[in-house]
């Protein structure tokens, strides 16, 4: 005797999304950070906008922090970052 | 409407187990078969459809629909009268100031606490007195599993995948409690928080595990939450300082104190309010004198306002024993709370 049960996950097709295009270089460009707000943030990408000014003559660095680190970018982050060549974001904790 | 989830024919009981586990599907124990008769039960007992959106996850643009939750509560062992209340918690749960995400991914570890309240737990029989907090009554554990369970199933909520909890706590596998409505005098905590009288409500907050006190020593009722206060600072100090939504629950013993001495919920929280105080520089006596910084003097407060102690009575009918249960951290998630049956957002 069979019993027939159902899936209890969401099924849900996944959209594929690809990865932007590449930069061939980053010099001249604008680089944007977005920190999830938490205080191993500030050393880390305080670093590394050195290393991108001196090591890969980026024409500007743009440091934000994002309002709620538990939660997604506030649109106006997202807005803002359109305008930048690249964006590093990650955590800090 | 047609259930749209794929399904399994398996033969025996064992074969069900171990095809579920093996997939990362439970929590690591036995499940109910959902089988289509179970789900098509639950669906009818609240009157929607198996395609009714419940609201979309907004980090992940999830969509939560019924069919999924009612599988999952019947793999928690909800009867289709408990259903409505697994819906109306995840209604709650969705809400924006409730950042589930945020709630359920953080390594901070906390659980979704939900607390009933209304003429809907007389009727499942959440009883909400002897291990109020443990496996008090069959009803409050499979609700508390099944909001576990759809977090896993539906939201990929899985340890190590999007649950990231350092150590987590025993209210991960069920959390989920009532207020003794009927062994107080005091206003339940949904009609505090603009439930009307008579409806029923379920209230969920990111919280930690309960962190128990005892007194059996006084009648004074300052003394009596002087001993919650302590807890509350401790909190404070050992885990996170920021202010948040705290839930204190106090047993028939210290209520019996607090009620005769005239003292309503609105009383205690004023009282916790203004005591659950520390001084950053305290910081320095429990081994964090390097984020005291120029701050020592700076004081800080458990509760932004006294109505965010959420104060709720419940617990067995002897013992001084009373818990404080902190918030996951700080004000990134709000407690919410939601009327049982009520439709929110729904197309008329």
């Amino acid at each position: 005797m069979s019993l027939q049960v159902l899936n209890p996950t969401s099924e849900e097709v996944i959209e594929e999304r690809s990865l932007a295009k590449r930069l061939s270089t980053l010099e001249g460009a604008t680089v944007g950070f977005i920190s999830n707000g938490k205080e191993g943030t500030d050393r880390f990408f305080s670093s590394l906008t050195g290393v991108l000014y001196e090591q890969f003559s980026v024409a500007e660095v743009v440091l934000t922090t994002k309002s709620n680190y538990s939660a997604p970018a506030d649109q106006t982050l997202i807005d803002e970052a359109r305008d930048w060549h690249a964006v590093v974001t990650g955590v800090g904790d | 409407m047609q259930l749209q989830s794929t399904s399994y024919d398996l033969t025996d009981s064992a074969d069900i187990q171990e095809f579920f586990h093996s997939r990362g599907w439970t929590d690591g124990f036995p499940i109910v078969p959902p089988t289509p008769e179970l789900v098509q039960n639950c669906l009818e007992w609240v009157g929607m459809s198996a395609d009714q959106l419940i609201g979309v996850e907004p980090v992940k643009e999830r969509a939560i629909v019924v069919e999924k939750l009612a599988i999952n509560a019947i793999m928690a062992g909800c009867l289709p009268v408990h259903f409505p209340i697994v819906v109306a918690a995840w209604n709650a749960m969705l809400q924006p100031q409730f950042l589930l995400h945020g709630a359920t991914a953080s390594t901070g570890g906390c659980a979704v606490l939900s607390i009933l309240n209304g003429p809907i737990r007389l009727e499942i029989e959440a009883k909400a007195e002897f291990d109020v907090l443990g496996n008090g009554a069959r009803a409050t554990s499979v609700i508390g599993r099944a909001l576990r369970l759809g977090l896993i199933n539906i939201l990929n909520v899985s340890p190590g995948a999007i649950d990231r909890s350092t150590l987590g706590h025993p209210g991960k596998i069920s959390y989920c409690f009532a207020e003794d409505e009927e062994g107080t005098n005091w206003q339940s905590l949904a009609q505090s928080r603009g439930i009307p009288e008579q409806v029923s409500a379920i209230t969920v907050v990111a919280s930690g595990a309960p962190r128990q006190i005892m007194n059996e020593w006084t009648s004074v009722p300052e003394e009596i939450l002087d001993t919650y206060v302590a807890e509350i600072r401790a909190n404070m100090l050992n885990y996170s300082i920021w202010a948040g939504d705290y839930v204190i629950v106090i047993p028939k013993q210290h209520r019996d104190y607090l009620e005769a001495a005239g003292w309503s919920k609105a009383d205690v929280a004023q009282y916790i309010y203004e005591n659950a105080r520390v001084k950053r520089s305290e910081w320095g006596q429990v081994g964090k004198q390097a984020v005291v910084r120029d701050k020592g003097d700076v004081t800080y407060n458990a509760l932004m306002e006294p109505k965010n102690l959420l104060v709720l009575a419940a617990g067995g009918p002897a013992g001084g024993f009373g818990a404080i249960i902190p918030p996951w951290l700080g004000t990134k998630s709000r407690a919410v709370t939601m009327a049982i049956g009520a439709c929110v957002n729904c197309e008329s």
